[in-house]
C-alpha cells in the first residue's frame, strides 16, 4: 500500500533462496494462513449459529402453497403462490399445513413470505404427537417484508413428531402476501454455510434507495460480508505477524506489506460479489432498455402509466410553457408528473399530499390530477373543486379510466 | 451515434480542462511522477467547470444557449490553453506519449507488481464498460435527480438561458416568470452539464445527457492516482488506492444511477484539497490556481459545499504556523461548536439544516451504513485501523494538514448527524451515505499517508537486523 522500501519483503542472509523466490514462498504463506484464517472464523460462527446437529440427517422438507389452508382471511392460489387479499377478524389471518415430521430432524421451520408489513404480529403455531390438543407457538421476527426462519431447537415444545403447522399474522392489509411454500430445514451446518452463501449472492437490482444505500446482497444477513471479511483479514493479518516474530524463516514479509496486501486482496474478494451483482444489474438494464427508442424507455419504467398519461395531456396542452398545477395522492406521482411536464412552469408539493390553493389559479393555467381523491368535478357546470375548498371553473380535456384526468382552468 | 457525439463533446471539455491546467502548469509537471495522470484526471474537472461557469456567463449576458454559443468559445479557449503550453514548452509529444502509454504499461514494475498492475487495469476496464451501459440505457433513475435537478435542467435547457427557479410563495407571486421545483435554492452546475449534453444531441434526452457522471466516474481516479504519485505513493500503490475508489459500491452506483451532485461534490472536494495540499508543497503558481478553482466549484455544485469550502482553511492554518496551527485549529473547532450549540437553542436554520440541541446521535444506524452494509466494502475498516495503529502519525510531518482538514470534516458531519433534523435521514439510510461520500475519498488518501507514516516509523525503529543484507547496512 505503501511507497516505502518497507513494504519489500525481508531479504534473508546468504544462505536463504533468491528474494524472488523468497517472496514466493511467503505469499503463498500469507495466502495459506488467509484462507485458513477465514475457514477458522466461519468454523466459529457455524459453531455458534447451527442449531443443532452438524451433519443433518434428513433432507430440507417442502410444501407447495397448493398444500396451505387459508383458515382465517381470503385469498387463493395464484402463480403457484398463497396471496392474501383480506385479512379475517381483528385483521388476522390464519394459514394451517398437515405434517409428518420429526422435530429431532428439523429445528427449522421457514414460511416463505413476501409482502409483510413491518408491524405485523406473526406466530408460528405447531401441535405434536407428543402432547395432543395442545397448541404451541413461538413468535415470528418480520425483516424486510419477509420472515425469518423460526429456529426451534431449543424450544421445549418442539419435541416428537409435528402433525401440524400454521401461521397466524395480524396486520393491517395494504397490500397482498405472498406465501411461497414452507419449508421444514434441518439446519446443519451445510444449510446454514448454504444460506449465508445465498444471503451474499442474492441479487440486488437498483431501487429507489440504491442512491443511498447497497445492502450487499439479499435484505436480511445474519452475517454481514462486509464485518465477516474484515474480521476474516484482521486474524489472518494477526497470526502472519505473528508467525514473523515467532517463526521468521516461515515468514519473513514486512508487517506493512502484510497488512496492506491483505487488506487489498480482501477488498477485491468483496468487491468480486458487487461486481457479480452490478453485472447481473446491467444485463437486466439491457434486457429493459437495449434498443428502445427514448419515449420506449420510458414506457418501459416503473412510472410507464403514468408517462403515457402526460405524453398524451402534453399533446393538448400548448407548446409553449403554462403553468400547470399537480394533483396526486402519492409524492411519487407528484414529482413524476412534474417532471415529465416540464418545461411547463409546473407547481407541485413534493413532501405533502396537498393541492394549491384555487385563489392561486387563473385562467390558462392547468391542472394535471393524477390517483387523487377528494378531487370532484361538476361536469354541467364546469367547476372543479378538491379537499372540500371553493370550486374554480374549468374544463376537463382529459379523462381516463384509472383516475387521472387533465383541466383547463378557465 | 447519439452516444458518441455526447462522448466526444465531453472528451473536448475534457481536453479543454486538461490543456488549462496544463498551461498553468509547471515546466516538468507532465513528466513529473503522477504529472500526466493528474492533468487527466483533474482536467475532466476543470473542464466541466469551466462549461458551467461559461454557460453561466452566457446567461447573465442574455445570449441565448445553443451548440455554437457554448462550444465555440471553450474550443477557442482549448486551442489557447494549447498554444499557451506549446510556447511554455510543456508540449512535447515524446514526453505526452511516454505519460500516455508508457505509463499504462507500466515498465517500472517488475514481477509479480506489474502483473498485479495489470489485473487491477482489466478489472477497471469490466467495471467502467459495465457502468457506460447502465448510464447509457437507463433514463433518469434516482429521486432527487428528477424532483430536483434535471427539472432545471430541462427547463433551461428548452427556454436556453437559466431562468431563475424559486420558492412557492415567489413563483405565484411572479405569476408565471420564474419557475419551482422541491428544491429551487439547489446550484446549477450539475443541471447545466445536463444541459450542455442535450444541446450536444440536439433534443431532451435524460438517458444520455448523464454521460458526464461516468466520465467524471473516470476521470476522478485518474487525477487520485496522479495525486497519490505526486505525494511520493509508487505507481502500483497510487493505482490500488485509485482502484479502492473507483470500486467503491456507492461510487459505482452513483455513476449507473446518475444525476445526483454527491460524487461531483466528493471529486471536486478532494481534488481541490489535493491541489491545495500540493500547492503549499511546491509553491507552484500552477497547483495554486487549480485548487482555487476547483475551492470555487465547490458551493456551486451542492449547498454543503460552503462548508466543505470552509475546511480547507484548517489545513492552511497547520501549514502555516505549524508549530501553534494545531493549537489554532483545534481551538477554532471549539469556537465553531460552541457557535453551533447556541445556534441551536433557536431552532435555526443553516443551509438547509434545522439546528437543534437534542445531542442523539444514531450511532446504531450509523455503524450499520459504514459497516454492515454493502455500500462502502470494507473501506472504514481500514480507515479505523489505520487512525488507530498510526494514530502517533496523525500530526507527523506531511500528514498533519490532512489530519486537520479531515479532522474539520469529520466533525461537520458528526455535527449535522448529531445535532440536526439529517439525524432522521441516517436512521432511515437516506443521505447518511450520501454525505459521507462526499469526505471518503480524502479519508481513504489521509488512511494512506497515515498508514505509510506508520510503516517507515516501523522501520526506522527497528533494530538492526542480523538477515540485512550488507548493502542495505551500509546505506543506513
Amino acid at each position: 500500500m505503501t511507497g516505502d522500501p518497507s513494504t519489500a519483503p525481508a531479504p534473508l542472509p546468504a544462505e536463504a533462496p533468491p528474494a524472488r523466490s523468497r517472496f514466493a514462498h511467503d505469499a503463498g504463506v500469507a495466502a495459506a494462513v488467509t484462507v485458513a484464517a477465514f475457514g477458522a472464523l466461519f468454523a466459529l460462527y457455524l459453531a455458534f449459529a447451527v442449531p443443532g446437529a452438524w451433519i443433518a440427517s434428513a433432507p430440507d422438507r417442502s410444501w407447495k402453497a397448493s398444500e396451505l389452508a387459508l383458515v382465517g382471511g381470503a385469498g387463493s392460489v395464484v402463480d403457484g403462490a398463497l396471496v392474501i387479499t383480506a385479512m379475517g377478524a381483528n385483521d388476522t389471518a390464519l394459514v394451517t399445513l398437515n405434517t409428518e415430521i420429526s422435530s429431532a430432524d428439523y429445528p427449522g421451520i421457514e414460511w416463505v413470505v413476501s409482502g409483510l408489513p413491518d408491524t405485523a404480529d406473526v406466530r408460528l403455531l405447531w401441535r405434536s404427537d407428543v402432547a395432543r390438543g395442545h397448541t404451541n407457538l413461538a413468535t415470528g421476527t418480520v425483516e424486510a417484508g419477509t420472515l425469518r426462519t423460526f429456529v426451534l431447537a431449543r424450544d421445549p415444545a418442539w419435541i416428537g413428531h409435528i402433525t401440524g403447522l400454521a401461521l397466524a399474522i395480524r396486520a393491517p392489509l395494504t397490500s397482498p402476501l405472498r406465501i411461497e411454500r414452507v419449508v421444514a430445514r434441518p439446519l446443519g451446518v451445510m444449510d446454514i454455510a448454504r444460506d449465508r452463501l445465498r444471503e451474499w449472492t442474492t441479487f440486488e437490482a437498483f431501487n429507489g434507495a440504491s442512491i443511498n444505500t447497497i445492502t450487499g446482497g439479499a435484505n436480511t444477513q445474519d452475517l454481514p460480508l462486509p464485518a465477516f471479511a474484515a474480521a476474516g483479514a484482521a486474524l489472518a493479518m494477526l497470526l502472519l505477524l505473528a508467525l514473523g516474530r515467532f517463526a521468521p524463516t516461515l515468514y519473513a514479509m514486512r508487517a506493512a506489506c502484510t497488512i496492506a496486501g491483505i487488506f487489498v486482496a480482501t477488498w477485491f474478494v468483496v468487491d468480486a460479489r458487487w461486481a457479480l451483482n452490478l453485472a447481473r444489474q446491467t444485463r437486466a438494464t439491457v434486457a429493459r432498455y437495449a434498443g428502445k427508442s427514448l419515449e420506449q424507455k420510458h414506457l418501459a419504467s416503473e412510472d410507464s402509466e403514468l408517462y403515457a398519461f402526460v405524453e398524451k395531456s402534453l399533446a393538448l396542452m400548448p407548446k409553449t410553457p403554462v403553468r400547470v398545477f399537480v394533483a396526486a395522492g402519492e409524492h411519487y406521482f407528484r414529482g413524476r408528473a412534474a417532471y415529465h411536464l416540464y418545461p411547463h412552469n409546473v407547481q407541485f408539493e413534493a413532501f405533502r399530499d396537498t393541492i394549491a390553493p384555487a385563489s392561486w389559479m387563473k385562467p390558462g393555467d392547468w391542472m394535471l390530477v393524477y390517483h387523487r381523491r377528494g378531487v370532484q368535478y361538476d361536469a354541467e357546470r364546469k367547476l372543479l373543486r378538491w379537499d372540500d375548498g371553493p370550486p374554480v371553473s374549468a374544463e376537463l380535456k382529459l379523462l381516463e379510466a384509472h383516475g387521472a384526468a387533465l383541466f383547463l382552468i378557465q | 451515434m447519439d452516444i458518441v457525439l455526447v462522448v466526444i463533446a465531453w472528451c473536448v471539455v475534457w481536453w479543454m480542462g486538461a490543456s488549462l491546467l496544463l498551461a498553468v502548469s509547471a515546466a516538468s509537471a507532465w513528466a513529473s511522477p503522477g504529472g500526466a495522470a493528474w492533468i487527466k484526471g483533474a482536467g475532466f474537472l476543470t473542464g466541466a467547470f469551466v462549461l458551467t461557469l461559461w454557460m453561466r456567463a452566457l446567461s447573465a449576458l442574455h445570449v441565448p444557449f445553443g451548440l455554437l454559443s457554448i462550444a465555440l468559445p471553450l474550443v477557442l479557449l482549448g486551442v489557447a490553453a494549447t498554444a499557451v503550453a506549446r510556447r511554455r514548452g510543456l508540449l512535447h509529444w515524446t514526453a505526452m506519449r511516454i505519460a500516455l502509454v508508457e505509463s499504462v504499461r507500466a515498465r517500472d514494475l517488475a514481477g509479480w507488481r506489474r502483473g498485479v498492475w495489470f489485473a487491477i487495469i482489466a478489472w477497471l476496464v469490466v467495471r467502467y464498460l459495465l457502468l457506460f451501459i447502465d448510464v447509457t440505457l437507463q433514463p433518469l433513475y434516482p429521486w432527487d435527480a428528477w424532483i430536483q435537478w434535471a427539472t432545471k435542467a430541462h427547463v433551461w435547457y428548452s427556454l436556453k438561458h437559466m431562468v431563475p427557479f424559486v420558492g412557492v410563495n415567489q413563483w405565484v407571486a411572479a405569476g408565471g416568470a420564474f419557475y419551482t421545483d422541491a428544491s429551487p435554492g439547489y446550484p446549477a452546475t450539475v443541471a447545466l452539464w445536463q444541459v450542455f449534453s442535450c444541446f450536444v444531441l440536439g433534443e431532451w434526452n435524460d438517458v444520455l445527457m448523464n454521460i458526464p457522471w461516468w466520465m467524471l466516474g473516470l476521470a476522478f481516479p485518474i487525477a487520485l492516482y496522479g495525486a497519490l504519485r505526486r505525494m511520493q505513493f509508487d505507481a502500483l500503490s497510487a493505482l490500488v488506492g485509485a482502484a479502492l475508489i473507483a470500486t467503491l459500491p456507492l461510487i459505482d452506483v452513483h455513476i449507473a444511477l446518475a444525476g445526483y451532485a454527491d460524487l461531483p461534490m466528493a471529486a471536486y472536494f478532494t481534488v481541490a484539497a489535493l491541489a491545495m495540499l500540493r500547492a503549499f508543497d511546491t509553491g507552484q503558481r500552477g497547483d495554486a490556481l487549480a485548487a482555487i478553482v476547483f475551492a470555487a466549484a465547490l458551493p456551486t455544485i451542492k449547498t454543503p459545499g460552503i462548508v466543505w469550502l470552509l475546511t480547507l482553511a484548517a489545513p492552511i492554518v497547520v501549514i502555516v504556523a505549524p508549530q501553534r496551527g494545531p493549537r489554532v485549529v483545534v481551538a477554532g473547532f471549539a469556537i465553531a461548536l460552541v457557535a453551533l450549540l447556541v445556534l441551536a437553542q433557536t431552532s435555526a436554520m443553516v443551509l438547509g439544516y434545522r439546528l437543534h440541541l437534542d445531542f442523539a446521535p444514531p450511532w446504531s444506524a450509523l455503524y450499520d451504513s459504514l459497516f454492515m452494509l454493502g455500500t462502502w466494502n470494507i473501506l472504514w475498516y481500514g480507515v479505523v485501523a489505520a487512525a488507530i495503529i498510526g494514530a502517533r502519525q496523525w500530526l507527523s510531518t506531511g500528514v498533519a494538514p490532512m489530519t486537520m482538514l479531515v479532522g474539520a470534516g469529520a466533525l461537520f458531519l458528526f455535527f449535522v448527524f448529531a445535532f440536526t433534523n439529517a439525524r432522521a435521514w441516517v436512521e432511515s439510510q437516506t443521505t447518511v451515505n450520501r454525505a459521507v461520500l462526499h469526505l471518503a475519498p480524502l479519508l481513504l488518501v489521509w488512511a494512506m499517508l497515515v498508514f505509510r507514516a506508520w510503516s517507515r516509523r516501523l522501520e526506522s525503529v527497528s533494530p538492526p537486523s542480523a538477515v540485512r543484507p550488507a548493502s542495505a547496512a551500509a546505506a543506513s
